[in-house]
């Protein structure tokens, strides 16, 4: 029974991370220590976990996870839903179009789903809203979750490895 | 070749059409009405106002009550924090116990600068006169590498309005950008989209601050040839007709930029000033 229990959280934690994330104070933002150090893990967690475990974390989710992104940084609401559901496509697309990858690739293809997000969220807020974001906290932005990819993608792996014990995969 | 194309767009349709036992879902339809609802806010239909209150009032509460296990357990970010902001702090206070040596040494300076300010005291909307303040809690202050604001816990419901200025103990910290009923939200001095008008210095002269996005915003449409000098007092000089003339931002550094009072990562209780009832337009 609590066996059962401890599996049920242990596969719904990507997303308690993802809304926990979004929703508390916790940020990955360190300009206290390094001005430009800010990286996103939302979008490496939702790229890792749609590509390699779509059934963790579920499309509805990543979308309110957004939305309540949305909410507590102040951005126009559906701006960061529409960014995080783009990592999720480019994520999926590169699991219908690949077989075996590793960490090299991934790491490549998070790169162009980051491009992707990160050019349509620019688009989209200087288009449309009044808000002025300044392109370079953007890039530090993008250049550091990229850089730290890899840190992550080794802690999710050893995390899914978890989740698999004990299944056909 | 052709079978490559075909490929391509049978895993692209795939990726955004699919629904699978866990996928509710289709990655479109979520996209589509994520679009919907991005147009629906940014072009201000009158339906979403209310409904984004709504929303961001519930939200509000819920991330402070998410956000209370690290505000509780000290290790887990507020006392690491302060563990590295020791050295930082005290350089800081050295640098504030040097520049209140110098203010000792030169009287004859301030003399002539409190000349200047009291001309600005005496107009009518003195910020000595104010009286109507609400005092308000800050419940969310998630730093971001866009945007500099902080949520606090006081809306509509206790009277205030867009536009109306936010201080920290005396210190101008920001406005108010957003209400709803139950939480405001604060636009900082120091985020990109912050202009206020200022004005320091003996001959009191008029500047914009202009915030861009660090921690010390920068000084605008000054005097031709004008060079900032290192020390001075910068205060709102109300010509916005928003904010009232005279309440303390910082301090001029010789690079034009200022050097806030109140550091914004510290902020836990905030003051609004009601006096000016006239609402700004965003």
């Amino acid at each position: 029974m609590i066996g059962n229990s401890l599996r049920t959280t242990i596969n719904f934690g990507p997303i308690i991370l993802l809304y926990y994330l979004s929703i508390s104070e916790i940020d990955s933002h360190f300009e206290n220590y390094f001005e430009i150090l800010s990286f996103n893990i939302q979008l490496i967690i939702i790229y890792f976990w749609s590509l390699k475990r779509p059934t963790a974390l579920g499309n509805g989710h990543v979308f309110f996870a957004g939305l309540i992104n949305d909410v507590v940084m102040g951005l126009p609401l559906g701006l960061s839903a529409i960014t995080y559901l783009t990592v999720s496509f480019v994520a999926t697309y590169v699991k219908n179009m690949t077989v075996n990858t590793t960490i090299a690739t991934d790491w490549f293809t998070f790169f162009i789903a980051l491009l992707i997000s990160n050019a349509l969220f620019i688009i989209l807020v200087s288009n449309f809203s009044e808000i002025k974001i300044d392109i370079s906290s953007i890039s530090y932005n993008t250049f550091f979750t990229l850089i730290f990819f890899p840190f992550f993608w080794f802690l999710f792996s050893a995390y899914n490895s978890i989740l698999t014990i004990g299944k056909n995969v | 070749m052709s079978s490559s194309r075909d490929d391509f767009s049978i895993a692209f349709r795939s990726a955004l059409l699919q629904r699978g036992a866990a996928q509710k879902f289709s990655l479109i339809s979520l996209i589509i009405v994520a679009s919907i609802i991005f147009f629906l806010d940014v072009f201000g239909f009158n339906f979403m106002k209310p409904i984004r209150s709504i929303i961001n009032d519930g939200i509000y509460r819920i991330s402070l009550v998410a956000s209370s296990p690290s505000r509780f357990i000290p290790h887990a970010t507020g006392g690491v924090t302060n563990l590295f902001n020791v050295k930082k702090e005290n350089e800081r206070l050295k640098k504030e116990l040097e520049i209140y040596k110098q203010k000792e040494l030169n009287v004859e300076f301030l003399s002539n600068q409190n000349k200047n300010l009291k001309k600005i005291l005496e107009s009518e909307e003195s910020f000595l006169k104010k009286e109507n303040i609400v005092l308000s809690k800050v419940l969310i202050d998630k730093s971001s590498p866009y945007l500099k604001s902080v949520i606090i816990n006081r809306g509509s419901k206790s009277g205030i309005l867009k536009g109306m200025p936010v201080l920290d103990k005396e210190f101008l910290i920001g406005r108010i950008v957003e209400t709803n009923y139950l939480s405001s939200r604060v636009l900082l001095l120091s985020d990109l989209n912050s202009r206020i008008p200022v004005t320091f210095g003996d001959e009191g002269t008029q500047a914009i601050l202009k915030g861009n996005g660090d921690a010390k915003p920068i000084l605008e449409y000054l005097p031709e040839g004008y060079n900032v000098e290192e020390g001075l007092d910068v205060f709102t000089s109300g010509k916005d007709g928003i904010f009232l003339p005279g309440s303390p931002i910082g301090k001029t550094n010789e690079k034009g930029e200022v050097v806030l009072y109140s550091e914004s990562s510290q902020l836990s209780f905030v003051k609004v000033d009601l006096t000016k009832k006239n609402k700004e337009v965003f």
